[in-house]
């Protein structure tokens, strides 16, 4: 009897496996190659805004609300990051760095947004999410769903959704400057106080009362909803 | 990596090996094709037809055995008629004018073995065979038999390459991939005389079988799978001969199919146990080292991978019906939207592709083997169904067998 097949066989087996993980590692890294890429034509985009905002100078905000700040980009960066995020897991180095690159956008976008509405006297309805993905926040994968449905209901919608644990100091100031604590998820609609703890869909939209006032989408939209997880 | 995860790789890697083992050993030692040669000598045939109210198909049985090419006076086929209810009998009449025929009918006793045993006792040809009352052979299916017991004198006993007969139905159809794969993975166990039944349509027998190792058991109802087991414990070969072509009936309802693949499932569960000591042995070869283990692996692998399926499919249900309770939102019904960036590319992915792929590799060289086409509707309907039904089937065998040992066998 030839043993020698069973070792063969082994063998073969084991580099199927092998091929396998290298094809899947070699995807996830077009994957987070591409989630970069996407960031820094973000922040070019960002950059942008930012510096023809500056030479507009004395508002032409008719042509700022024809330019709308990268909302599309930036949810579409969300859903990319977080369906990486399932697959690698939240405390893989390359996702964390992802996420700070995110989050810098994210308050990059909305310290734009807020300039934008002081000057042209807009009204844009922004909520700020915190949330924690290291199992000690059972409520938070809803709450993220409760948003990512508003924000597909009402296009006009602005969220910022946060890892309050990333250990970003921008991150971190901005907490500190709305005093939020450590109780997950919480969110800040407007200029308004931290609400804490999970919400249904009926309660924010009795907290956030000027959704009433934006435009709705009929069909919400078919992305992955979990970016603001 | 979650628990269950883990489990399904374990599941993979072992249907790879499997499937890479039998692939070398095809690349070892490819099957001929069929040759116009003759045998050298044409010994004496019984091929017994037991039947259990079998009237419908009898006659088209009996008509395939008439047109086999084999000297007439060397050929004796013996209808059995296990106490049928349904005229099987009086079907069985029509051929009393065949001076090749004799009709033998006995009171039905519960199980296929007493009738394959009855017709023994009525012949004494060389060779028996035995063909199922649903099953029609090939003309030259016999003569490719005969060859194949001349090209080795310690061959004891021969299984032929078995498709399913016409395959119309879906589930017909799922079975004749099935069947094809089959005749693969039953001539790579030739290679490596690991062959673990032989089954009803058209295996074969010395008569020094019996004489040796004694007539046909009970054995939980699949008495083709004990022989096998005791030819191997007696040390005696049991060789494959493709070029003979059987085709059969297969059930054309799930209950039917799972209610013969329950018989089938529990048959060699309980055989297994007879005969543990085959398992991880190397006195018994390829058989106790590969082919009876990679079998149980096999049942327990289906139903872990159903349970793993069932058990995500469930959660998810839950959650998703939790958080529509919890959050408020409607529920939402969307398009599949295709995008690169979100196709499942994990690495279990592509060892369920690698597996599959391994899969069609076996069931096209089956299907060149046994010298037959497979359409495409075939193979869509084996990779979509057989992996839903199947562990109906093992679960079942794994129940009725787990209450078995209540009534005594494991006690």
């Amino acid at each position: 009897m030839n043993l020698n097949r069973y070792v063969v066989a082994f063998a073969i087996t084991a580099a199927i496996f092998g091929t396998a993980f290298y094809i899947a590692s070699r995807i996830d890294s077009t994957r987070v190659a591409d989630i970069r890429a996407t960031g820094e034509a973000i922040s070019i985009d960002l950059l942008s805004s930012e510096v023809q905002f500056e030479l507009l100078g004395n508002l032409d905000c008719e042509t700022l609300s024809a330019h709308p700040i990268l909302t599309d980009e930036l949810n579409g960066l969300a859903d990319r990051l977080s369906f990486t995020e399932n697959r690698l897991g939240s405390d893989n180095a390359e996702v964390i760095q992802l996420k700070k690159q995110y989050s810098l956008l994210e308050i990059k976008d909305y310290l734009l947004m807020q300039q934008i509405t002081a000057k042209c006297k807009t009204k844009p309805v922004a909520v700020l999410y915190f949330y924690s993905n290291t199992g000690d926040c059972p409520d938070c994968g809803r709450m993220g769903d409760v948003l990512t449905y508003l924000r597909q209901t009402y296009p006009e919608l602005r969220v910022y959704s946060f890892d309050y644990n990333l250990d970003l100091s921008a991150l971190q100031t901005l907490i500190a400057l709305r005093k939020v604590d450590g109780q997950l998820p919480a969110f800040i609609a407007g200029t308004r106080a931290p609400v804490y703890g999970f919400k249904s869909l009926d309660e924010m939209e009795k907290l956030i009362p000027e959704l009433k006032t934006l435009a709705t989408t009929t069909g919400a939209t078919t992305k992955a909803a979990t970016s603001t997880r | 990596m979650e628990v269950g995860a883990i489990g399904m790789y374990i599941c993979l890697f072992m249907g790879l090996y499997f499937e890479v083992f039998l692939l070398i050993s095809f690349l070892e030692k490819r099957p001929h094709a069929k040759t116009a040669a003759m045998p050298a000598r044409y010994p004496s045939v019984a091929i017994l037809v037991p039947c259990w109210n079998k009237a419908k198909t009898l006659g088209a049985t009996m008509h395939s055995l008439l047109a086999l090419e084999y000297p007439a006076d060397r050929l004796s086929i013996l209808i059995i008629d296990d106490g049928s209810t349904d005229g099987t009998l009086a079907a069985a009449q029509e051929f009393a004018g065949h001076a090749q025929v004799r009709i033998l009918a006995k009171e039905n006793e519960g199980s296929k073995f007493s009738a394959l045993n009855f017709g023994l006792k009525h012949t004494d040809s060389e060779l028996v065979g035995c063909l199922d009352a649903d099953s029609f052979v090939a003309p030259d299916a016999l003569i490719e038999m005969v060859k194949k017991f001349e090209s080795d004198p310690n061959i004891m006993a021969v299984t032929p390459a078995m498709k399913v007969f016409e395959p119309r139905t879906l589930l017909e159809r799922m079975q004749s991939v099935e069947y094809i794969f089959g005749v693969f993975y039953r001539k790579m166990f030739d290679n490596l005389s690991a062959i673990n039944v032989l089954p009803g349509p058209f295996s074969f027998y010395r008569r020094d079988v019996f004489e040796k190792i004694g007539l046909f058991r009970h054995a939980h109802h699949t008495e083709d799978m004990e022989m096998a087991f005791r030819l191997h414990a007696n040390r005696m070969v049991i060789a494959n001969a493709h070029t003979a072509v059987v085709e059969t009936k297969v059930p054309t309802t799930i209950g039917g199919l799972v209610r013969q693949r329950v018989r089938w499932s529990r048959g060699f569960l309980e055989n297994s146990r007879d005969y543990y000591y085959m398992y991880f042995n190397p006195r018994f070869g390829h058989l106790g080292l590969f082919a009876l283990p990679f079998g149980l692996l096999a049942f327990v692998g289906g139903l872990y991978t159903a349970a793993w399926g069932l058990y995500g499919i469930v959660k998810m249900l839950l959650a998703r019906g939790i958080d529509f309770w919890v959050t408020g939102i409607p529920p939402q019904f969307h398009l599949p939207h295709f995008e690169w960036f979100y196709l499942d590319t994990s690495m279990l992915s592509f060892l369920v592709i690698a597996v599959t792929g391994l899969t069609l590799v076996a069931v096209v060289v089956g299907s060149r083997i046994a010298g037959s086409r497979i359409s495409a509707t075939s193979l869509v309907t084996y990779f979509a169904l057989f992996g839903l039904v199947a562990p109906l089937w093992l679960a079942r065998a794994t129940w009725d067998t787990l209450r078995a040992k209540e009534t005594g066998w494991l006690v």
